[in-house]
């Protein structure tokens, strides 16, 4: 097909492009005027027929791309509405319905990234949509059809976090029939749960729902469960992960029979993380008595025998069944997995950085979890709440709500959605027992949402639990009786309180888990700025991480309870179910192209691949391309100085026509932005849906990578006249190419450089590290830079356009 | 599970912990210091006192950290050191 192009295109060949124009409602033709954009488009090369209609996405209207495309004979189709990130599938379909490859099909984002960051300048954001649709043009000339190849999915998940997320996920996933590696860092699953009492509205026992579902965990023949154990490595892709697995020693094997002998021998004690510190445990343990698997564990950090040498043999001495084994060694597990789910978790807010509450001064100032565990018969009181300082039953107990939420003071804006039921739920558990108690809620909003919410809110109001509005500002403790005095306003009833209370307890936040980091990194996620995972889209794909294969089950996404999170996994499940039934995943046909008569085997492409799929053959003279392995980030084709390679559907000639499309008209007062696809135009998507403005002369450029954005691009976009250029990727190490973007950073150092010697303001061409939920840092940046585009003279243009005219040159 | 953790544990009474009684024999020891090197609960150390056999005997620093690991006994050359477990008598 490349052969024919360079001839005189036959009839049947010449290029018929189809322009449609959306108006999303209001959402676009609100703020652009979207019937003079589809005439402009008329008047564009190539253009056969240009509509504008309401909805392109809904049924009609693509039905009438693909009658277009069989009454009309049209070989192109240009959409001009959402941003690719959410339609591209829909209309690809569609194309591909009405017999038009894929390919063949191209985007114009004049909502996200038009007319909802122009919402008060009509005329700019009609210009501006008008320009956009003339870049989006100047590509689908050029597009070229392709087929995509077939990779195989391994059957198999692994699902990291045994919370009640993670082992719902699990088992969902195993009942289905898949093989599932269940990776827990803690000794046990059952995360937060199996901590809690009683779970809201119900108020049914935790432990007693929770206990049969990790049971269920330990004995399934399609799940294996590795404790203890943490995911330290991932590599591969959607279908074919390839990861690794430390499995830390627990020092006791399988053996165990959970007998008690050897904790009553063993002379070190700690507190229990699992008790929050309020129950001891030896250096042999079990975090809890419904603990799966059974077997008990050492703590080396606390244990007498260190460093192989065996100073205290007690416990070896008791165990009757020989399971003790302090040679057990640390092992690394190599898992090949098809799909992952992400369920770590979350963390809870620590109140001592709020020392106006007391909280690790004041005995009697407990948080939440604490109180889950003294009301829990299981727990260290035997189910009696009593209050640390005399082991007495408080008779009067205050809850602060939203310590740790919805607070600039604590630095978390964020609801954590599970505070407000479970000190409701709580306040009914005191009731019910000590049926004397005062209990106090001091709260802002009470939001009770979900289904039966209402009723247990209005039961605790019954039963006589006094709900005041207005936080304490502060807690003083009368140093004799350790009894708090809350101090505060009450800001129904506009005035003051002092109130005189046993015990109070912080209902604490909920936070991302401190090494979300770790994961984040391994996977390559991102994170909105509460720190929690980002979804792919917040509506349509809300279990599914940007990275193909990867879905969100549980807190890790956002705090929510429990009936949440079990909902969640199961989707998350079942997410992962459909690509593994499937067994087949396509990968995107946007492998390099090799043109072998350019090529002079300097390997340069193959050191900047970041997947090693291209080798240098030696023999031969000529790089081979191992188009399995590519992920498509376009790196090596922007490395390559003898245009040997280039990127299918990314290639050079779309790339410069998009420049010069840019660059027609009034190059000297534009922005022209190189963003990559995952983070930088992810991020002036998030800009759009958040209606954040900024100034309507960018005009972005969408690539993979901002590691395929070559040096010439830039030049040719400062050749032909652009006032400033925006080179925008991932943050170093977020890079959704493991390091592609460290080349970007290469290539744009060496511009500056080059732009320095030959006397040009280096202040023109501007590097961005952002992420997916940084819509803010894209918008500001595009302010400043429209700053420094508005100083730059006509003679600094002209400068510009001689120092890099050679990259006019053809393509 | 990064709690933290800066409270007493409440049960911490009820934990019935032996207490130990260490039996030095100045005469028998010869200064080797194994005891107090490998002491996981760095319970001994060096006396000042030089004995007859012209050593600094290990001193007991705190008896109430002692385990009763009864390690010293086994790596002591000497027969010079010994633990048992105190007979508790009311108040102990």
């Amino acid at each position: 097909m490349e052969e024919k192009r360079e001839s005189e295109p036959k009839e049947s060949e010449k290029i018929r492009i189809g322009v449609y124009v959306c108006h999303c409602g209001l959402n676009i033709a609100g703020y652009v005027d979207c019937e003079q954009v589809a005439k402009f488009a008329e008047t564009l090369p190539h253009v056969f027929l240009a509509k504008d209609n309401r909805y392109t996405c809904s049924d009609q209207g693509q039905e009438l791309i693909k009658n277009d495309i069989k009454e009309h004979k049209l070989n192109r189709v240009v959409v001009a509405s959402c941003s690719p990130r959410l339609h591209e599938p829909t209309f690809r379909k569609a194309c591909e319905e009405a017999g038009l490859n894929k390919y063949l099909f191209e985007m114009a984002n004049i909502r996200e990234q038009c007319s909802w960051v122009h919402l008060h300048d009509r005329k700019a954001a009609t210009e501006k949509a008008k320009d956009l649709v003339k870049i989006a043009v100047a590509k689908a000339a050029l597009l070229q059809p392709a087929e995509e190849i077939e990779m195989p999915i391994i059957r198999k998940a692994l699902v990291i976090g045994g919370g009640v997320a993670g082992i719902q996920a699990a088992l969902d996933l195993a009942d289905t029939g898949y093989k599932v590696y269940l990776v827990e860092k803690e000794p046990s699953i059952g995360g937060r749960m199996a901590q809690i009492d009683k779970t809201f509205p119900t108020m049914d026992c935790s432990i007693c729902i929770l206990g049969p579902q990790m049971s269920d965990v330990g004995h399934h023949p399609n799940i294996e469960l590795l404790t203890n154990s943490e995911v330290v490595d991932v590599k591969g892709y959607i279908g074919n992960f390839h990861a690794k697995v430390l499995k830390k020693p627990r020092y006791v094997t399988s053996d165990c029979t959970a007998c008690d002998e050897c904790i009553e021998v063993c002379p070190v004690i700690a507190p229990n993380e699992f008790d929050v510190g309020l129950a001891i445990r030896h250096a042999i343990y079990t975090p809890f008595a419904q603990a799966v698997p059974s077997t008990y564990i050492i703590d080396m950090d606390i244990c007498l025998n260190k460093e192989g040498i065996i100073v205290c043999d007690k416990c070896i001495k008791a165990c009757e069944r020989q399971a003790i084994d302090f040679e057990m060694k640390p092992e690394t597990i190599e898992l090949e997995v098809g799909t992952v789910i992400v369920a770590t978790g979350a963390d809870v807010f620590d109140p001592s950085s709020l020392p106006n509450y007391g909280y690790g001064k004041y005995p009697n100032v407990i948080t939440s979890l604490e109180f889950e565990r003294l009301i829990n018969a299981g727990g260290p009181s035997g189910g009696h709440l009593i209050r640390p300082s005399d082991m007495q039953i408080p008779k009067r107990v205050a809850f602060i709500q939203c310590v740790g939420s919805r607070s600039e003071k604590s630095g978390r804006l964020y609801c954590s959605n599970v505070c407000c039921m479970n000190t409701i739920k709580d306040s009914l558990l005191i009731e019910e027992h000590w049926p004397e108690t005062e209990i106090y809620v001091f709260y802002v909003d009470i939001r009770a949402y979900g289904k039966g919410f209402e009723g247990l809110y209005n039961r605790a109001r019954k039963e006589r639990v006094l709900f005041i509005r207005g936080l304490p500002a502060q807690i003083v403790e009368d140093r004799k009786t350790h009894n708090l005095w809350l101090i505060g306003e009450n800001t129904l009833q506009k005035e003051l309180y002092k109130v005189n209370v046993d015990m109070v307890i912080l209902s604490i936040g909920l936070e991302p888990r401190k090494d979300s980091e770790v994961i984040q990194r391994l996977l390559t996620l991102s994170r909105t700025q509460d720190g929690f995972f980002m979804e792919a889209h917040p509506k349509l794909r809300p279990v599914d991480a940007a990275t193909g294969g990867i879905f969100f089950a549980g807190c890790a996404e956002a705090p929510k309870d429990i009936k949440d999170s079990v909902t969640q996994a199961s989707a998350a499940a079942a997410r992962a179910g459909i690509l593994m039934a499937k067994g087949k995943v396509t990968v995107e046909a946007i492998t390099p192209v090799f043109d072998a008569e350019k090529c002079k085997a300097c390997g340069l492409c193959v050191k900047v691949c970041p997947y090693n799929a291209i080798t240098l053959n030696e023999e031969l003279k000529r790089i081979e391309i191992i188009e399995a392995a590519c992920s498509g980030c376009g790196t090596c084709a922007a490395e390559c100085p003898f245009g040997a390679l280039t990127q299918n559907h990314f290639t050079d000639g779309q790339i410069f026509a998009q420049i010069d499309a840019v660059t027609e008209r009034d190059a000297e007062k534009k922005i022209v932005a190189f963003c990559c696809n995952w983070c930088a135009y992810a991020g002036a998507d998030f800009a759009g849906v958040n209606r954040m403005q900024y100034p309507p002369s960018v005009r972005i450029i969408r690539t993979m990578c901002s590691g395929r954005i070559a040096p010439k691009f830039i030049e040719r976009a400062f050749a032909r006249g652009a006032a400033i250029v925006l080179v925008a990727g991932c943050h170093p190490g977020d890079c959704h190419y493991i390091d592609a973007n460290y080349h970007t950073q290469k290539r744009v150092e060496r511009l500056w450089k080059k732009m320095e010697q030959d006397g040009l303001n280096k202040e023109r061409l501007q590097l961005l590290w952002t992420s997916a939920a940084e819509g803010e840092r894209f918008a500001s940046k595009i302010r400043e830079m429209q700053a420094i585009a508005e100083k730059v003279t006509p003679e600094e243009i002209e400068n510009a356009k001689k120092v890099f005219e050679k990259a006019l040159g053809g393509v | 599970m990064p709690v933290r953790i800066w409270r007493k544990p409440l049960d911490i009474e009820k934990v019935k912990r032996s207490k130990a009684e260490i039996h030095i024999i100045k005469n028998q020891c010869k200064g080797c210091g194994f005891c107090i090197q490998f002491c996981p609960k760095n319970v001994l150390e060096e006396s000042e006192e030089i004995t007859e056999r012209g050593v600094h005997p290990p001193r007991v620093v705190d008896e109430s950290e002692c385990v009763l690991c009864g390690f010293c006994t086994a790596v002591c050359p000497d027969f010079a050191i010994f633990v048992v477990e105190k007979q508790c008598t009311e108040g102990c």
